[in-house]
Formats: C-alpha cells, sequence, structure tokens
C-alpha cells in the first residue's frame, strides 16, 4: 500500500502509519466526505466539529481506560516550573532516534480523541430529548497499534460519524436506513464489500465482559472491504451512552447508534478496487454533489 | 418443569435488574436490547445458568442471540434437560 500511496504523490515517509494527503487522493477524501455528510443531512443531522482532545474524566465513566487502555494516547506539556522547562530548553531534547528526553510534565488529565462519536454524548450531557437528534462530526482520531500500515491502520487517522439518539425504535430505524443507503452506494459503484459482525478492540478480552456481551449479543458490524479491512461500521450502543450521561427520551435513558466511516481506509479501498487516478474512480461522478 | 426453569430465569433477572419485575419480564422480552440487563452483567447470567445446569458453558461454543430473552436462554441451555 506505501508503494501506491507514494505512486500517486503522497508521501509516505511518516512513521506509525501516518500519511500526507494531496492531489487527487485528497480530493477523493473530499468527495467521499460529501457524500457521507449528504447521508448526515438526510436525517437533518447538525455539524459539529469538536476539539482534539477529551477530558479523561468523561472517558473514564464509560470504563475506556479499563476496556482500551492500549489505545489511549495521551497529550502531555511539560511541567510550567520556570526552571523545568529552562533545563529542557537548554538540553538536547531529542536523542539521534528522535525519542524526546522529556522533563517533569504537568498532570495529565486529557485523552486525544479515539473515536469521534464520544464527544457527541459529552455535548449533550443531561439532555431531555423531545425528538430524535442526529449529529455528524469528523474527528482526527488517535489510537495507538502494535503495527501500522498506512492508510489502514494509522496513529491517527480520520472518523466521520452520524450518531443518532433516541428511543431505541429511532436508533434501530436510523441504523437499518442508513445501512440501506451504505449497500445501495456500495453495490452502485461496484465495491466489493460485505458486512460482518464484529467486536470492539479490548484489552484483555477474554477478561472483559463487555467484549463477551458484544460477541455474544452482537451490536457492531463491520463493512469489510477485501479480506479484513473495515471501511465502515455501524454500532447499536443501546442506553449505555445515554445512562452514562443522563440523556434521556420519553422519560427513559436515550439510545444510541452510530455509523462511522474510516476515511483513510475508504481511500485504500479505492486505490486496491479501481486504481490510483481520478479517471479510475468515474463511479462516483453520479455521486458528486 | 420448563414453566419452573423459565420461572427460575425470571426470578433471578428481575432480581439483579433495576429495570423491570418479574411480573413485567415476559418469556420474550429483550433482555439486552431494551436494558433489563447490562453487557457487564453476562458474565453473571453465564454464571447462574451453569450453576442452575451443573454444567459448564463454553462462551466459545454459543452462537449469537442466545441470551436475547428467557425463551432463548431456556431453548439453548434447558430444553434438553427437559426432553
Amino acid at each position: 500500500m506505501l508503494d501506491k500511496v507514494k505512486a500517486i504523490g503522497c508521501t509516505g515517509k511518516r512513521d506509525r502509519g501516518q500519511v500526507v494527503l494531496t492531489g487527487e487522493l485528497l480530493d477523493l477524501d473530499t468527495c467521499l466526505d460529501t457524500i457521507f455528510t449528504g447521508w448526515a443531512r438526510c436525517w437533518n443531522a447538525a455539524e459539529y466539529r469538536f476539539p482534539a482532545c477529551v477530558e479523561a474524566r468523561h472517558l473514564e465513566r464509560l470504563d475506556y481506560f479499563q476496556s482500551f487502555p492500549h489505545l489511549a494516547t495521551f497529550p502531555v506539556t511539560l511541567d510550567r516550573d520556570n526552571d523545568n522547562i529552562g533545563e529542557f530548553a537548554r538540553g538536547h531534547a531529542c536523542n539521534p532516534q528522535g525519542v524526546v528526553d522529556l522533563p517533569k510534565l504537568s498532570a495529565t488529565d486529557h485523552v486525544l480523541t479515539p473515536a469521534a462519536c464520544y464527544h457527541v454524548y459529552i455535548e449533550l450531557e443531561g439532555e431531555v430529548l423531545n425528538a430524535p437528534r442526529y449529529i455528524t462530526t469528523r474527528a482526527t482520531c488517535f489510537r495507538n497499534e502494535d503495527e501500522y500500515t498506512p492508510l489502514e491502520r494509522q496513529w491517527n487517522f480520520s472518523m466521520r460519524e452520524i450518531v443518532c439518539l433516541g428511543s431505541a425504535a429511532e436508533v434501530e430505524d436510523f441504523l437499518t436506513r442508513t445501512t440501506y443507503v451504505i449497500n445501495h452506494f456500495a453495490a452502485a459503484i461496484g465495491l466489493p464489500a460485505e458486512w460482518a459482525d464484529a467486536t470492539d478492540p479490548f484489552f484483555s478480552p477474554a477478561s472483559n465482559p463487555k467484549y463477551l456481551f458484544q460477541k455474544l449479543e452482537p451490536v457492531k458490524r463491520e463493512l469489510i472491504y477485501g479480506e479484513d479491512l473495515a471501511i465502515a461500521s455501524t454500532n447499536f450502543h443501546r442506553d449505555y451512552f445515554g445512562e452514562a450521561f443522563q440523556i434521556t427520551r420519553h422519560g427513559q435513558h436515550a439510545y444510541s447508534g452510530c455509523v462511522a466511516f474510516g476515511m483513510e481506509r475508504w481511500l485504500s479501498a479505492f486505490l486496491g478496487a479501481y486504481g490510483e487516478t481520478w479517471e479510475q474512480w468515474s463511479c462516483l461522478e453520479e455521486f458528486k454533489p | 418443569m420448563s414453566i419452573d426453569t423459565r420461572e427460575t430465569l425470571r426470578q433471578w433477572i428481575a432480581g439483579v435488574s433495576d429495570k423491570t419485575t418479574p411480573e413485567n419480564l415476559a418469556d420474550d422480552t429483550p433482555l439486552f436490547r431494551d436494558g433489563i440487563l447490562k453487557s457487564i452483567q453476562i458474565s453473571d447470567l453465564i454464571l447462574y445458568i451453569e450453576e442452575l445446569t451443573g454444567r459448564s458453558v463454553d462462551v466459545e461454543q454459543i452462537k449469537p442471540g442466545v441470551f436475547r430473552n428467557i425463551d432463548t436462554i431456556y431453548h439453548n441451555f434447558f430444553a434438553h434437560d427437559h426432553a
């Protein structure tokens, strides 16, 4: 994949799977995102742009650090003590391997966003919903992984999400209809992809009842391109976030569900399925706004 | 016998849930979808089924949907005992 990325003029020289997008591949990203947000508009979804960081205390309420500690990336800052900063400034910050020799750090109370939709539930905390609420957002998400592949498994990547909060029936209707739209789109452009039940990448899954639950009561489905590249997912959270953030609908904890698109992975799928030039992506013509 | 088993399950589920009572818990009430049980309670449910049947549950062999409601639990873990 790195060869293909380089071949179309994007640099693949960043580590941890990171790539720089420009030219036609960036145009493709923009085009696909416009199509996905068009589906969000069908639900009158409000567009939100959230900060890059999430307060750790909010993720703690979701047991995030018990379920996904291995994925977390923490933003750190130097302790503001002048001597501490001065010593760092005078020294050699990086060793020859590029590793930073950090001095005393400030207390860390944030996490770099691991998934776009967490912000939505935090934002709506305590709300009483008089109607189902639809929100879309795109975020740069950070996940610390064992291995990285450009466009497919990156330390940070772009995720477009459409989120629905409402009653169970409203959320299920949203997921069903949006899945239908995605299926229609994939079929129309001839993208070989199929849905499969999935589980989230829990830490020590065998000892985590939440993993067991996802395995036995599937609430997550992934759209798989090729052998194993998940390019989109649907997630039915039941009232998990509604209860955690006291969001209610009809006097009960709101249900929620989301549809997520891994933007770089869609680019990888297009490169693999069609080729490396805009002319080869002509299947998108009828969907372009 | 099967009615007793279902009733036993109903009493246990209603006892650990803060969302229902035995009277409101039908055999086909979705347990997790309706929030009667929380995801983290699936381990307790499996342990309780093991206690009732006297057999260990191999979670790797279980198909999705087995714990959907009292009926599905009964048919997958107890029906053979009562055949």
